[in-house]
């Protein structure tokens, strides 16, 4: 342990344990899942800052969209970010959620994710290297220190946009909103 | 001697026009009523596959051709090494006005992905079908998305970019 982190750790033991056990899903859209397996195995080895690959997204708190989103994913991804339990943060990896890439005029791919759902952080590039999540990965941990990471918190405030315009692009939603529509922005 | 394959597909179907695209690669394109002889005719010849069908829109001829690939696993010539395999192209061309069809579900059954796919995206109606019901889309689009006059760029200008933006406090 860096013996320089004793006061923060504590000052707010659960804050830093956050930090540094990140369980993530990998949404395993379009190109970007392609860098993922040498993040996570030795040649890389995500590990050593924490990241770990969960088995489900009930039990990940960062999730990583590898790729372009289409409307068909945004459903899942949508259900996927919901099921995550707080404090969770979701990073846009590559170009295509970001604006749509290289698929901007497609008739089937969103252009913007954080139209439909809170990003804390975007990668850009088309496709990062895996350093690039590891960088990303650094600059959570200084915003999680700073109170910047409040993705899940925004998504509550303006639940009501965030679902508005889910309801435009999907039509019909076959779930029930995750918090009261009255309430917030 | 046995008679080759395209002597048989001649001798059997006058109409047809048979020509060889490349090595195992024969296309045929018939009228659209004679599709369903063809193709029990060349599943009964062994050509038990049904690799895929697809669509092309031909908008100034006012057409769409629709094309559906048939293979066999053993080869023609009898050799189960894969070697010689040979692939038909049976290309026909209905009116693009009056998109409908018929099903070939009674042929080849694992047609039925593939008709739901272009009924979908190329608006083809194809009578017979058991369901035509959405595959890939979430959405409802003015015109079948993979129509040549599908202007996607102005879909997007339209729809996509006119979502707001998440007003936020500062």
């Amino acid at each position: 342990m860096d013996r320089g982190q004793m006061a923060k750790w504590f000052k707010d033991p659960v804050k830093m344990g956050h930090k540094y056990s990140l369980g993530v899903v990998y949404f395993a859209t379009g190109c970007g899942i392609i860098e993922i397996p040498p993040t996570i195995t030795t040649r890389w080895d995500a590990e050593r800052f924490g990241v770990v690959p969960a088995a489900t997204p009930r039990h990940a708190n960062l999730f990583l969209i590898t790729g372009y989103v289409s409307v068909k994913t945004l459903r899942a991804i949508i259900r996927t970010y919901e099921q995550m339990p707080e404090p969770k943060y979701l990073i846009g990896f590559g170009s295509c959620p970001i604006n749509g890439g290289m698929y901007w005029d497609s008739y089937n791919t969103i252009n913007s994710l954080d139209k439909y759902v809170p990003v804390d952080g975007w990668i850009a590039g088309c496709m990062p290297r895996p350093e690039a999540i590891f960088i990303a990965v650094t600059h959570l941990w200084t915003m999680i220190d700073k109170d910047m990471a409040d993705g899940y918190k925004r998504y509550k405030k303006y639940y009501r946009q965030y679902r508005r315009n889910q309801e435009r692009v999907l039509q019909h939603l076959e779930w029930p909103p995750l918090y009261p529509i009255g309430e917030g922005e | 001697m046995d008679k080759t394959l395209p002597e048989k597909i001649r001798e059997n179907f006058p109409n047809a026009d048979v020509s060889s695209v490349e090595e195992e690669r024969l296309a045929v394109t018939v009228p659209k009523e004679e599709l369903i002889d063809i193709l029990s005719f060349v599943k009964n010849l062994g050509f038990d596959h049904l690799v895929m069908v697809s669509c092309v829109d031909w908008i100034d001829e006012g057409q769409f051709e629709l094309v559906y690939i048939v293979t066999s696993y053993v080869s023609y010539n009898g050799e189960s090494s894969g070697k010689g395999r040979q692939h038909i192209i049976v290309k026909i061309r209905i009116d693009r006005s009056k998109a409908t069809f018929r099903t070939i579900i009674p042929v080849y059954q694992n047609a039925e992905p593939y008709e739901r796919e272009i009924h979908e995206l190329y608006g083809v109606d194809f009578q017979g079908h058991p369901r035509l019901t959405p595959l890939l889309l979430e959405r409802e689009y003015p015109v079948p998305p993979f129509r040549k006059d599908f202007d996607s760029r102005n879909y997007v200008k339209e729809f996509f970019d006119s979502i707001p933006e998440i007003e936020e406090e500062k």
